[in-house]
């Protein structure tokens, strides 16, 4: 199979799977809690405003005709509009896109440099203190709820130490111009260094925190699988060349134990979403999981529906994209 | 064999079990992860004998530091903080546990289910069981959370829905393989009901890795409490609990309340950490060299 074919065929391997995903959200949203008018207006309102607002909303057709208004809107890129602010949810949540972005790609790389080089280390050095050291780390920081650790954060570099701010994503007004939306990004794309730096700083704190509570399985996965990768023959094969320890270890036993480490990887995507909406709601970090949250309260269902479709949807993209990598990586995935 | 004789060798091999379990690099792992669950369970159990305060009250001026009569301090009503985490241990393992019983009660089944019968129901299960699986597990407990609403069974079932498709998953696995050994051909052939089959013969060989996701599950289902009940869909205050007594410590955190972060989170390590050590311990003793690639 070329790897166009095999690229074509996971994207259409991904169609139930986000039928069954977008059935599930529906089935959750729109058929257990009932009404969600009554509960955006409360049980005192007139009868006829609520019949109204159902009305508008099509809350009054029957269900069966509601799902498919409702995966039809969503083809057409439609998330309905906010109960409660009358815009439509994709703005909104597309306003807030780029800090989750941001956010989680800054921890998973966090977690990717502890993972490969705590992991890499620990399986060259298999069973000693070291290797201990790191199946201790990756145990104990799997224990630590993300949410205590950005709180011990926020008291430890924020109100002890003075060093950096523990909520929001800039200062007000030192915004750079908007390109991606991802604040660091776009200031250091402009060389607008000042808000660069305080875009930086902000950052620092969220996605050290996210990163480390998501690296326990980086290392843990890297460990193991470098361990086995290492007892193989063409490592030994590789050393007897007199090829160097470090080209021997970095280049030919990671390159080949990255491919089980990349599909686990898929899997634990959904961890670093998972966290990083723990990790906005302590950081006061503008994304989509602080959306999701303030939405629950205002009991703005549509909105919460929306927010959690396009969850959904990144997961699915992503897990579509690392397997198409892993493709590419190895070609054998293809047959 | 003479009973007595029975009796000794019997005995004789429990006793080398243990030890080889104890001496095993595994086995102290899992008994270390079974103390630190005694000592929470008895807290639990015993939380009225051993507070010192009721744990909802008033019982000294509001943000006192560590000292001796609250040895955590206390929060930003007065309350103390010792018994709070004391009590709050209750909670959190009252809600996974249950949480934990309906995830099994729902996937267990399907998966017996899905893995015996095969064909077009078993693909369609599947399908369904990896998506949810793939969805980030917390995202759907606040979503399912946030219909039900407050309450110790709605977020019991909130998690529960998170971890069905674990269960399902491995069962199912294990299931569909078991399916074609010799002793469930032998009973087929002898004339054994499917039933029979499915409960006398399949159940009880895929029952010990039910264990071992079982105490692994519990170990997130509290992490997922707690982070329910931090976001502020929990148990309604002022029943203490772990995950809002965070958020309530995180608002003072500007006034360097240390004590009030400190201690129920210390609570949730030691006990995730608890159940972590002994089913990672469980695990890799009962299946050496499995689980070191995940």
């Amino acid at each position: 199979m070329s790897l166009k074919t095999y690229i074509i065929a996971r994207i259409l391997l991904a169609v139930p799977m986000v039928l069954i995903l977008l059935t599930v959200v529906f089935v959750i949203m729109r058929v257990i809690p009932g009404d969600p008018v009554l509960t955006l207006l409360g049980g005192k309102a007139p009868i006829e405003v609520i019949e109204a607002k159902r009305h508008e909303l099509g809350l009054d057709k029957p269900i069966i005709v509601q799902y498919g208004e409702y995966l039809l809107n969503l083809f057409k890129g439609d998330l309905g509009k906010s109960l409660l602010t009358e815009r439509p949810i994709i703005e909104e949540l597309g306003d807030r896109l780029p800090a989750t972005v941001e956010l989680t790609i800054m921890g998973f790389i966090i977690a990717l440099v502890i993972g490969i080089f705590w992991g890499v280390e620990a399986a060259r050095r298999h069973d000693t203190a070291f290797d201990l050291s790191a199946r201790v780390y990756s145990i104990f920081i799997y224990s630590v709820p993300v949410f205590w650790l950005g709180m011990v954060f926020q008291l430890v570099f924020g109100v002890w130490l003075k060093w950096l701010p523990v909520a929001g994503r800039i200062p007000p007004l030192m915004e750079p111009k908007h390109i991606t939306g991802m604040y660091l990004f776009d200031a250091l794309l402009t060389a607008n260094w000042d808000s660069a730096r305080e875009a930086l700083r902000h950052l620092i704190l969220p996605s050290v925190t996210l990163g480390l509570v998501i690296s326990s399985v980086f290392v843990r996965m890297v460990r193991g699988n470098m361990v086995l990768s290492l007892s193989q023959d063409f490592v030994k094969a590789a050393r007897a060349r007199g090829i160097k320890e470090r080209a021997v270890v970095y280049r030919h036993a990671l390159k080949n134990a990255m491919v089980p480490i990349m599909t686990v990887l898929g899997l634990q995507l959904a961890l670093l979403f998972a966290g990083a909406v723990l990790t906005e709601t302590t950081f006061s970090w503008p994304g989509i999981g602080t959306y999701l949250i303030q939405k629950i309260r205002y009991r703005d269902f549509m909105a919460v529906q929306g927010a959690i479709v396009i969850y959904a949807l990144i997961v699915v993209t992503l897990s579509i994209v690392v397997d198409i990598v892993n493709a590419w990586i190895d070609p054998r995935i293809r047959y | 064999m003479d009973r007595t004789v029975e009796v000794k060798f019997l005995s004789a091999s429990i006793g080398r079990a243990f030890r080889k379990f104890f001496r095993s690099g595994s086995g102290k792992m899992a008994f270390t992860g079974a103390v630190i669950l005694i000592i929470f369970l008895l807290a639990a159990v015993f939380a009225e004998q051993i507070a010192p305060y009721d744990p909802t009250v008033r019982s000294g001026k509001a943000f006192l530091s560590p000292n001796s009569e609250h040895i955590f301090g206390t929060d930003n009503l007065g309350r103390d903080m010792f018994s709070r985490v004391l009590y709050g241990s209750r909670i959190a393992l009252l809600i996974a546990f249950i949480a934990v019983l309906i995830a099994a009660a729902v996937g267990i089944p399907l998966g017996l289910l899905s893995g015996y019968v095969g064909g077009p129901l078993d693909r369609v299960l599947v399908l369904i069981m990896d998506a949810v699986y793939s969805f980030p597990g917390l995202i759907l407990a606040i979503a399912v959370a946030a219909v039900l609403g407050t309450g110790v069974i709605n977020i019991a079932v909130s998690i529960a829905v998170v971890y069905a498709p674990t269960y399902f998953r491995v069962i199912r696995n294990q299931v569909s393989s078991i399916k074609s050994e010799l002793y469930v051909e032998a009973a087929k052939a002898i004339g054994a009901k499917n039933w029979t089959i499915l409960l006398r013969y399949v159940l009880p060989n895929v029952l010990p890795s039910v264990v071992v996701v079982l105490s692994m599950n519990l170990a997130d289902a509290i992490m997922v409490e707690a982070g329910l009940s931090f976001l502020g869909l929990g148990i309604a205050p002022p029943t203490p609990d772990w995950g809002y007594d965070l958020s309530n410590g995180q608002r003072f955190i500007l006034m360097n309340d240390w004590w009030m972060i400190m201690f129920p989170g210390l609570a949730i390590i030691v006990l995730v950490l608890g159940f972590s050590l002994f089913s990672e311990g469980l695990n890799e003793y009962l299946n050496p060299n499995v689980g070191e690639r995940e």
